[in-house]
């Protein structure tokens, strides 16, 4: 076949080219009347989805063909499935740029199809829309809006966790055209609609709707360019405006000529509008300069966010801009270098000498023309070109002393996975722009939907990206479409996958346990690694305890909780504990949890377990949590009792506390009707009781407290000390002083006493601490200010340095003493 | 897998700012942020309320005082999803905000650190998942400093060994994982104990299960997957329950004495005003502070305790004993830096001083509020009671008999001390001697709770089940060497005190050259097993010479696990291993030849259970002996001291009438 022209279609738009690229030829048959149906491509040259226009009159053919459906076929024409369709009118036809095709009935019911073979899940839009009804949707690359008969606005802004969102409330009025802002383009962040309505156009985002103030609507068509940046109108009149997205300034005017308003209005990459009728497509540059196409039949446009697909009964084309790198090396009469490079390959198969002349004299930037070689080749749809391209690629690189050939590697792989994409057999109709956007991980995905396994498989070794869900997909698809046995659909799927690492075995029981073959998701279940994965399918299969298990075995104790909450609204408390008993990860969360929420729970399950202690200490928490005093000595019984026929040594002990605990809020109760007129003692330790009793001066009550309880002697006269020295009760403490022994010894009250500043009387305290030694006593009377007596205390024992120490320290009279003590110390000689 | 420049502190602190700010951006203009409390802080630690605020965050509430109210029609939750209670509270304030509110709100939940499928069904039982928008924020470890990740969960000692709940060994493995993603596996783990164990083997696990999840269908093995890293060395994991003792000390170091004076919380003490003055200093200290709302007492400042204070980073690690020395000379040295204005004779020298300025006041202040802070810390340590209370601990370190405390610890009930000391005493005693005898440990449950409620009848239940405090069940096995055979179901402080030189006698705290500095004379258990693995010849010259005067040789070869010390590592509770995590030869082989043998490698030391400010202090003195052969990044679930230690078991209600 004689290459074709380069140049072919070439249109010139002011300054840059257009060019309009034919990819498939026959793509419809001629019984599929394009002109009656809805169409919807799918982004990065995905699928179509045809739906009969039932506004439009079509001839009965026979049964078969008159129920309502939608059909989804590639761009080459190939038919991949049919959808029945008998669930009311549709309103919206769209695809998400994952290839997943959204179908929005009137009553706002959304029915999300993945995986292009019938699957779907659906949801409600809700809002409203059951009773006004939806008009119409419009869709981007991850959600859509749909307008209702009101005027109202909904956005759905991701598909997997799907929230229906109310945008601002818009005007009532006759809404003439509109169109959405993505959300990457806008400042909100969030989906914004340009609603036209009357005159006017109102941009509405989440919060409010703004009123563009614009006279010359009703607008016929509004369209945002791929980036954003620009909105395309058609007017009252029937013009073409381009103006910028705030409306602030308006960059073009074009007159298309003609009373029929056009039927579509889209981009053409950023810079150029489509509109197009029935048969005529107009392509409109800056400055209100046009290019025309017209055509035998029926055109429907298929925006791409660097161009648009043409699609017609007989041809599926690219109309985009031609890339400068193209045109620098394609145009008439280019000189560039890398134009001068593509013809020295001319040349060089012609053997002549003037290849290596030419070569000479561009050397000097050689490297950009091989550059340039490179990414034109990348632009071209043709092979031929494409080889024509890298050859003088390759060869300019051959004279070039060093040369990083990364990109030229690079730009050879992805040309064989377009091309391999491409052919009329896959009908992937993607441009190099496209493939980078998709990435080739998408890219594989849309293979797999389109069940092309092998060629995904190959393009995944190929680039060396993963292919397990390739094999996954695959795997589930045996699955379903099988008939044979479980062991030999196991045994297939297991060997066939067998040493393939990453292959989620889980979602392929999924799958069987889906298709009503849970014997087979066990079998598969069973080769599934991450055990985490397995549970909810488990759950759902009614494994509980293998899924407790597996549960447990991830660690994961989000997960174990997980299944234990499952299970405990499931399954009867008995088999419940049952089921724990023997897992002490899930007991122990068990407990938690219900220590937190639900003791009663707590208290059988002590029970059943035979733990006597904890089931009393669930009945003192309750205790301390009760307000009223009668009901905490009621579970304090209650607690006591639980422990009763024990004799294990902790058990009594905890009872025997417990019964003295009931013993003192008794007492305490009486306290507080006695002495204080509101309840002063309640819940006050034993220890704080006395001192307190004693602060207050009822000493006698502390006492027989003290003995009702057995308090230790010393602990009381601790208490008593203190409560004392807070009492500030001197004589009381002299008193107490006067006793001849204490148990806890005299110099904690010379301590205390002095702690609270009373030197005077601490220092009663000194001569009765007997045990302790001399430097200690001095140091002690020191603190007490008393240097004489200190004094004296060295003195008796002698020790002439403490005295001279004691003399720097003291002054007036006391000094004097000192040094007569010393005096009388030191040796006469 | 392109190594990172930036040390981990910083990428996880860059990497969550990011992460949240994304997340804030996301949700359109002003909004409400509710953050639960044990949140706040560590938000704190790397996001800057005003940041928040140039992200449209208005206001900031907590969620524990339930006080959010409609004034933005933006509400977002940043709270843990791990925590029921949590998820729960979440759940009942947007109910809340629906019902009453004329507003029409809407509602962000960013869980932290991971959406959980329990959260998911509480939203779900509340009605209200569809009217929420949910993302994560993968918050796992946060830096504290550089040296220190800590992945704040107060509750993690509580969870661990009171409620077995182990759920931040999970948290914990997750977090080591993203570790090993950036730098490949750990060649090595060591560690000791159950929970240590455990979290090995969650590693190991999920370890395989993202071999199975990453890698490809290729047949190329050694481009998938991840190799053992060519930076770290080993992970040493540390369970606390190895060694309960050691935190039950007080500690002795500055920046331990002041958490246990005043408590350190994600960098920050609140002090009293009374003791470092009112909060007049407008940079450093304020800018940093969490966002929290205004303090209402107005009594007590956050102090900012890290290492963007010079003179902080000098003291934290030192012992207490030399802090006034060093904080005289530091005085003394910034008043003859400021009398060099004096000597200033050229306008350009005088220029010069002008420009240090702002330094000096920076360190005059953080000087002035160390020395307070130092006198305030002074003041206790003087105190009869405190030296009561350290006499008693150290005659427990040093396995004197313990019945001659008991006394001492009658008395200290008697004279009301605060009841976590008392417990810590008598837990230290148990967990140093293998048990009380019951008879003892009879009286002194008669004791605490007639002195402080007979509601700690829980307290010490809950104790007992953390086998902080126990009986003793027969003396004669645990004062013997546990025999080889079976691993020790406790820690027997008895034998590893000799054959591992815990206590060490004449200790230097002016130039230590021993760990045991920290706790003036007692070396850290845990940290001995950290130099039993990382110092070898140190360990062995110590056992043997018994002289502390043998400095660690700075050559000590790689340290194949716990070799050498089977026996006697036998004898701390717990399940000992040591795991090799192997790849593929012949990658490994060509990664060491590509960054050759003498780099510095990293050791990373995981405290699984919490880790005190002095245990800190001690491994950040093997890391200085260690360098630069050596990195020591420390890990832990938390931060603990004896008090949290208590709190997790202490019983908070109390018999009085509750209002």
């Amino acid at each position: 076949m004689a290459p074709s022209n380069p140049l072919a279609n070439w249109e010139r738009l002011g300054d840059s080219f257009y060019r309009k690229v034919s990819i498939y030829d026959a793509v419809f048959d001629d019984d599929v009347e394009l002109e009656n149906y809805i169409v919807a491509g799918a982004p990065y040259g995905g699928a179509l989805a045809l739906h009969r226009d039932d506004s439009k009159p079509h001839r009965f053919r026979d049964a078969q063909t008159s129920k309502s459906s939608i059909d989804i076929y590639s761009c080459s024409g190939k038919h991949i499935d049919r959808i029945q369709w008998e669930h009311g009118i549709i309103r919206g036809l769209g695809w998400s740029d994952k290839e997943e095709l959204l179908v929005i009935t009137e009553d706002g019911t959304v029915r999300r199809y993945f995986g292009l073979h019938g699957d779907f899940t659906s949801f409600s839009l809700g809002n409203g829309s059951e009773e006004y009804g939806v008009r119409a949707c419009r869709f981007w690359n991850a959600g859509f809006v749909a307008l209702l008969s009101n005027n109202q606005l909904i956005a759905v802004s991701n598909y997997d966790e799907p929230r229906p969102k109310l945008l601002a409330p818009c005007p009532e009025g006759e809404v003439s055209s509109w169109s959405l802002i993505p959300p990457a383009h806008t400042l909100s962040r969030s989906v914004e609609v340009l609603l036209a309505v009357d005159q006017t156009i109102y941009q509405v985002d989440p919060t409010e709707a703004e009123d563009k103030g614009q006279q010359n609507g009703p607008f016929k068509h509004a369209s945002v360019s791929p980036a954003g940046r620009f909105v395309a109108l058609i007017t009252a009149e029937g013009k073409v405006w381009v103006v910028s997205s705030d409306f602030q300034s308006k960059y073009s005017e074009y007159d298309p000529e003609s009373r029929v308003t056009p039927r579509t209005v889209d981009w053409c990459g950023d810079d150029a509008v489509v509109i197009a009728w029935e048969d005529e497509v107009h392509l409109i540059g800056p400055n209100g300069v046009a290019a025309r196409y017209y055509y035998d039949d029926a055109v429907h446009v298929i925006p791409e966010f660097d161009g648009v697909r043409l699609l017609t009964n007989d041809t599926c084309e690219f109309l985009h801009k031609v890339n400068h790198v193209t045109e620098t090396i394609f145009r008439l009469g280019s000189t560039s270098p890398a134009s001068v490079l593509l013809d020295s390959i001319d040349l060089l198969e012609k053997k002549s000498p003037k290849a290596d002349e030419n070569i000479q004299r561009i050397r000097s930037s050689l490297p950009e023309a091989v550059d340039m070689c490179i990414k034109a080749a990348g632009q071209e749809f043709d092979p031929y070109w494409q080889k024509r391209l890298l050859k003088a690629a390759s060869f300019g690189k051959s004279v070039l002393e060093l040369y990083n050939s990364d990109e030229f590697v690079d730009m050879t792989e992805k040309l064989r996975v377009l091309k391999a994409v491409r052919d009329y057999h896959i009908g992937l109709a993607i441009s190099y722009e496209q493939y980078m956007r998709l990435t080739p991980e998408k890219l594989i995905e849309r293979l797999v939907n389109r069940h092309e396994y092998l060629l995904a498989i190959r393009i995944s070794e190929y680039l060396q990206i993963p292919a397990d869900k390739i094999y996954v997909h695959w795997a589930s698809q045996k699955v379903k479409v099988s008939t044979v046995d479980d062991e030999a659909v196991c045994k297939l799927i297991v060997q066939r996958l067998e040493g393939k690492p990453g292959i989620s075995f889980e979602l392929i029981a999924q799958a069987a346990y889906d298709e009503g073959r849970a014997h087979l998701a066990t079998q598969l279940l069973n080769h599934e690694p991450r055990a985490g994965k397995q549970v909810p399918l488990l759950l759902n299969m009614e494994e509980d305890e293998i899924a407790l298990d597996k549960a447990i075995e991830s660690g994961d104790n989000d997960l174990v909780s997980y299944v234990l909450l499952h299970l405990r609204s499931k399954v009867p408390l008995a088999s419940f504990f049952r089921m724990i008993n023997t897992r002490p990860m899930a007991s122990a969360l068990v407990e938690t949890t219900a220590r937190a929420e639900d003791t009663e729970l707590l208290k059988d399950l002590y029970y059943q377990d035979d733990r006597p202690i904890d089931g009393s200490s669930v009945l003192v928490s309750e205790a301390l949590n009760e307000t009223e005093l009668p009901r905490k000595l009621e579970k304090l019984h209650l607690a006591s009792r639980l422990m009763a026929d024990s004799k294990d040594a902790t058990v009594v002990l905890q009872q025997k506390l417990l019964s003295e605990s009931s013993q003192l809020l008794k007492v305490q109760e009486a306290l507080d009707k006695d002495l204080a007129d509101r309840s002063e003692f309640l819940g006050l330790s034993l220890n704080e009781t006395i001192y307190r009793l004693i602060r207050s001066g009822y000493g006698k009550r502390g006492q027989k407290i003290q003995s009702e309880f057995k308090m230790p002697e010393k602990t009381y006269w601790w208490l008593r000390l203190r409560a004392l020295v807070a009492k500030r009760d001197w004589g009381e403490l002299e008193e107490v002083g006067k006793s001849r022994k204490s148990p806890i010894g005299w110099e904690p009250f010379y301590n205390e006493i002095l702690g609270a500043g009373n030197t005077k009387l601490a220092s009663i305290f000194v001569p009765k601490c007997t045990n302790l030694s001399v430097e200690d006593k001095v140091e002690m009377w020191v603190k007490c200010g008393m240097i004489v007596k200190a004094g004296e205390e060295a003195f008796r024992a002698k020790q002439v340095n403490t005295l001279e120490l004691l003399r720097t320290r003291a002054s007036g009279p006391a000094s004097t003493e000192i040094e007569r003590m010393i005096n009388q110390l030191r040796p006469r000689n | 897998m392109a190594p990172y420049p930036a040390s981990d502190a910083d990428y996880l602190k860059d990497k969550t700012r990011r992460d949240l700010l994304n997340l804030l951006e996301g949700v359109r203009g002003k909004k409400n942020l509710v953050l639960s409390q044990d949140l706040a802080g560590s938000i704190g630690l790397f996001v800057k309320f005003s940041l928040l605020q140039e992200y449209g965050v208005d206001r900031v509430f907590l969620l524990e005082n339930t006080n959010v109210d409609s004034s933005q029609r933006n509400v977002v939750f940043l709270v843990h999803a791990e925590k029921s209670r949590q998820v729960r509270a979440v759940a009942e304030q947007i109910k809340r905000l629906q019902r009453n509110g004329n507003v029409e709100h809407e509602f962000s939940i960013f869980w932290v650190p991971r959406r959980t499928l329990v959260s998911n069904s509480i939203l779900e039982e509340a009605g209200i998942i569809g009217d929420v928008n949910i993302a994560e924020l993968p918050l796992y470890f946060v830096p504290l400093e550089q040296d220190v990740l800590s992945l704040e969960l107060d509750d993690s000692f509580g969870d661990l060994y009171l409620h077995k709940d182990s759920g931040c060994a999970f948290l914990a493995a997750k977090a080591l994982m993203d570790i090993q993603q950036r730098y490949g596996y750990f060649p090595r783990i060591i560690g000791k104990g159950d929970n240590a164990r455990r979290l090995a083997d969650l590693l190991l696990r999920m370890r395989k299960e993202l071999d199975a999840e990453e890698s490809s269908g290729l047949a190329d093995l050694a481009a998938r997957g991840l190799l053992p890293s060519a930076s770290i060395e080993s992970l040493v994991i540390i369970d606390r329950e190895v060694d309960f003792g050691t935190p039950l000390l007080t500690q002795l170091t500055y920046e331990g004495l002041i958490d246990e004076t005043v408590g350190i919380k994600h960098n920050q003490a609140d002090v009293d005003t009374a003791v470092v003055g009112p909060t007049s200093v407008p940079q450093a200290q304020e800018s940093s502070k969490a966002p929290q709302p205004t303090p209402k007492q107005g009594q007590k400042r956050k102090i900012q305790l890290d290492a963007s204070d010079q003179l902080f980073s000098q003291l934290r690690d030192a012992n207490f004993a030399i802090v006034g020395d060093i904080l005289n000379k530091v005085a003394r040295r910034l008043e003859s830096d400021y009398e060099t204005r004096h000597a200033a004779k050229s306008t350009t020298e005088l220029r010069e001083f002008v420009n240090k300025l702002p330094t000096y006041q920076l360190e005059h202040q953080s000087l002035r509020v160390h020395t307070n802070l130092a006198e305030e810390i002074m003041r206790n340590t003087r105190s009869d009671i405190f030296r009561k209370i350290l006499g008693v601990q150290q005659s427990y370190a040093a396995g004197a008999d313990p019945t001659d405390q008991h006394e001492a610890i009658d008395e200290l009930i008697a004279r009301d001390v605060p009841l976590t000391t008392i417990l810590r005493l008598l837990c230290l005693e148990s967990c140093m001697s293998g048990g009380l005898r019951p008879k003892d440990l009879e009286h002194f449950k008669r004791q605490v709770v007639q002195a402080y409620g007979y509601q700690h009848i829980l307290t010490f239940n809950a104790l007992e089940k953390m086998e902080l405090l126990q009986p003793r069940s027969s003396a004669a096995t645990l004062l013997l060497p546990s025999t080889s055979s079976q691993t020790g179901s406790k820690t027997n402080y008895n034998y590893l005190r000799k054959n591992l030189h815990l206590v060490v006698e004449e200790v230097s705290e002016q130039d230590p050259s021993d760990i045991a500095y920290v706790y003036s004379g007692f070396a850290p258990l845990s940290i001995r097993l950290v130099q039993c693995v990382l110092q070898k010849p140190y360990m062995l010259s110590l056992i043997r010479g018994g002289a502390t005067g043998a400095t660690p040789s700075p050559a000590s070869t790689a340290s194949p696990g716990w070799l050498g010390f089977e026996d006697v590592v036998k004898s701390a509770r717990g399940s000992t291993f040591s795991i090799v995590q192997k790849g593929d030869d012949k990658a490994v082989r060509a990664r060491q030849t590509l960054s050759g043998n003498n780099a510095t490698k990293t050791v990373y030391v995981f405290f699984l259970g919490g880790i005190t400010f002095t245990e800190i202090a001690a491994l950040r003195f093997l890391a200085a002996q260690e360098a630069p052969r050596r990195k020591i990044v420390i890990c832990t679930t938390s931060i603990l001291n004896g008090n949290r230690m208590m709190d997790a078991a202490i019983e908070k209600g109390t018999f009085a009438k509750t209002e």
